[in-house]
């Protein structure tokens, strides 16, 4: 990396010129605006835990290649796309084929539908430039991606079943990756996407998503993100989300992979009565750090929003949650509730928490709790008085601090995954006994 | 049984136990009774393995093991249970996913096969009902949100689950009520048998009116300073703690 903060000219060169005109203009556009901007450090607010732990260098620049052998994963039932380093793989997808939705790469848009796509993109709120102007990891996607999905529901369109969109990253050598997913939900309508981000190889890579939602009015929509990634792989994440009026949305999200992760998650709830409900589950081990930034902007009046967070950390990692709730002047009768739990398993782990709350109306009801402890030796103790060994009764309480947020998750199959990913961490983080 | 002799225990560095001696056969229901810090709780504790506790002299065996070189999960499985003064509450994790591990827990150590989930279930429905307790609570975290009496029936239920060879009863009537009381004792009651010993800690007398011990032993200053049968709970129910030359404030209220 060169010593000056701002992002080497490496990163913003993109691949592949086969997109629209009007998704080119818009790339070109980031790539500039990026050129002035520095790096966050650990005086970018934002980047306060997590700056030091970003590695761009310029051996990671390069944009992953096509890789036609990397595996979709292990859903052989349902709807699938298949994205391989950010491009996406026809032959290994399965596309739903359902009257009032449509599934497009950026490449085959049409004019319209581009600029349906560049308007999406322009507008998304979480790709305002940080206020102290420094990179934001969502505009340099903007301004890399080279292929990616626009969903179109129509209004009143109901998903029979989950769509699973599988981002295979391929560490085979240094690169990153840009995958880039934009979902139009119409008036009404309904669907549960899943992102389930896996990878191969063990070079240094990065994974930068974007993923938007536009939820309209009256629709429900469902986010799961899961996260299992190999240690070689950081991820850099941002999903932004804008609600219309009665619409609901939920996001659960888990990770247990990438040695450094970061979300960033900012839902707008624009009309009235949209309520939204965000789950995460993080457990942190090795030397890990995962860094979730969420916001909710309660906008429109009569709208609701539910956040719990649970982290967990292990061995020597880091776990990191900001939430910050603004509730803007004419949001009235607001209910925000925002509930983050930590749990640090050794001496050595550290989690930070900072719940915001920016309240601008005088009429709302909000609530928000942090706590960070660690497991209860009286628990411990009452559970080996019962037979049960004490790595047993460990596993059981670490289990109990997150089950709830796992047993909500809505799509079975990501539950067991979940389930999984747990079991290994469990057999990782107590090993000694 | 269980032979305990010349035990001294502590906690914090604050001697509690100071060379206390009980010997308990198989069939035989004792109860230990005492003022407010006297050590009842402390025994209960170091019995069932709390490492906060620390054994700084003495022995206790165990059907002739040494109980104090057994890790406290090797005591649960050799057969001693204590019904907690104040259980814990564990939300998230379901009674009985609890209840379940450690019956299974035990079975292996026993070289049984796990019970499934269906034959468990139907067991602790039949066992919930003896001690009065709606099904439902199996569902329910361990101990969330039960009341005092619902979490003491619910360590009943447990004893009655893991069959011990030893259950100590940590000041289960404190905090019943009469119904409550009858129910708790009527569960005690159906633990007697044989080859299973009892010991009951206990503040008041009031539990010794449904639950008849065979020996009562009155613990002062971490030592036992007076045994007897039964008639001694009536006569320090009569009497008072200060009869015996200690001075408790409690009993005296309720003496």
């Amino acid at each position: 990396m060169k010593s000056a903060s701002t992002l080497s000219n490496a990163f913003l060169q993109p691949a592949g010129q086969a997109l629209p005109a009007a998704l080119l203009t818009l790339r070109f556009d980031r790539a500039s605006a990026l050129a002035d901007l520095i790096l966050p450090t650990r005086k970018t607010e934002n980047w306060k835990y997590s700056a030091k732990h970003l590695k761009l260098t310029d051996d990671m620049a390069s944009t992953l290649p096509m890789d036609a052998s990397a595996e979709a994963g292990d859903y052989n039932s349902g709807y699938t796309v298949v994205m391989v380093n950010g491009v996406v793989r026809p032959d290994a997808s399965n596309y739903p084929t359902l009257e009032g939705l449509s599934i497009q790469r950026f490449g085959d848009l049409s004019e319209d539908d581009a600029s349906v796509a560049a308007d999406m993109l322009s507008k998304s709120i979480s790709d305002q430039p940080a206020k102290s102007g420094s990179v934001n990891m969502s505009q340099l996607n903007g301004a890399r991606f080279e292929d990616g999905l626009l969903i179109q529901l129509q209004p009143g369109t109901v998903l029979d079943q989950p769509l699973f969109l599988i981002h295979h990253t391929t560490a085979s050598h240094s690169g990153s990756a840009y995958p880039c997913i934009l979902v139009a939900a119409g008036n009404n309508s309904q669907l549960t996407v899943v992102e389930d981000y896996v990878s191969s190889g063990d070079c240094s890579v990065m994974v930068n998503t974007t993923t938007e939602f536009s939820v309209g009015d009256g629709a429900n929509v469902t986010s799961v993100r899961l996260n299992t990634e190999g240690q070689s792989v950081q991820h850099m994440g941002t999903t932004g989300v804008r609600q219309q009026r009665s619409s609901r949305f939920e996001s659960h999200s888990v990770g247990f992979g990438s040695t450094l992760r970061r979300h960033d998650l900012h839902v707008r709830l624009e009309g009235e009565g949209a309520e939204c409900k965000l789950n995460g589950v993080v457990v942190t081990q090795g030397t890990q750090h995962y860094d979730n930034h969420t916001t909710i902007e309660h906008v429109a009046a009569n709208c609701n929003s539910e956040e719990t967070y649970r982290n967990i950390a292990a061995d020597k990692s880091h776990a990191v949650f900001n939430g910050r709730i603004h509730i803007h002047q004419d949001a009235q009768k607001s209910k925000a509730n925002m509930s983050n739990k930590n749990l640090l398993l050794t001496s050595g782990a550290e989690i930070d928490t900072k719940p915001e709350l920016e309240i601008y109306a005088d009429d709302v009801l909000c609530a928000h709790g942090a706590t960070i402890g660690q497991l209860d030796k009286q628990s411990i103790f009452y559970l080996v008085s019962r037979g049960l060994s004490p790595r047993d009764a460990k596993v059981l309480l670490t289990m109990a601090f997150i089950n709830e947020l796992v047993e909500q998750i809505p799509v079975e199959q990501v539950r067991d995954t979940a389930h999984t990913g747990l079991k290994q961490f469990f057999d990782q983080a107590f090993k000694e006994v | 049984m269980l032979s305990i002799k010349n035990l001294h225990a502590s906690v914090e560095d604050k001697q509690i136990l100071n060379g206390l001696n009980l010997e308990i056969k198989a069939g035989e229901v004792h109860a230990i009774m005492g003022p407010n810090g006297s050590g009842k709780s402390t025994l209960s504790q170091v019995l069932a393995g709390n490492e906060a506790f620390e054994v700084t002299e003495g022995e206790v065996t165990f059907n002739g093991d040494n109980l104090l070189d057994l890790a406290t999960e090797e005591r649960a499985r050799e057969g001693i249970f204590l019904a907690f003064q104040y259980p814990v509450e564990i939300p998230g994790v379901s009674n009985l996913q609890f209840l379940r591990t450690s019956v299974n827990a035990m079975r292996k150590h026993n070289g049984i096969e796990d019970m499934n989930a269906a034959e468990f279930m139907k067991l602790a429905k039949e066992v919930s009902k003896q001690v009065d307790l709606d099904p439902a609570f199996l569902k329910r975290g361990v101990n969330e949100g039960f009341s005092g009496g619902e979490k003491k029936r619910n360590e009943i239920m447990q004893a009655l689950l893991l069959k011990p060879k030893l259950a100590i009863l940590d000041e289960t009537d404190s905090g019943l009520d009469i119904d409550a009381l009858k129910v708790v004792a009527d569960g005690v009651n159906a633990l007697r048998a044989p080859d299973r010993a009892i010991l009951m800690i206990t503040h008041y007398q009031r539990l010794l009116d449904h639950i008849v011990p065979d020996y009562v032993h009155v613990l002062s200053e971490g030592k036992i300073i007076k045994s007897g049968g039964p008639e001694l709970a009536l006569e320090l129910e009569a009497k008072g703690y200060g009869w015996l030359g200690i001075d408790d404030q409690a009993a005296a209220n309720h003496g």
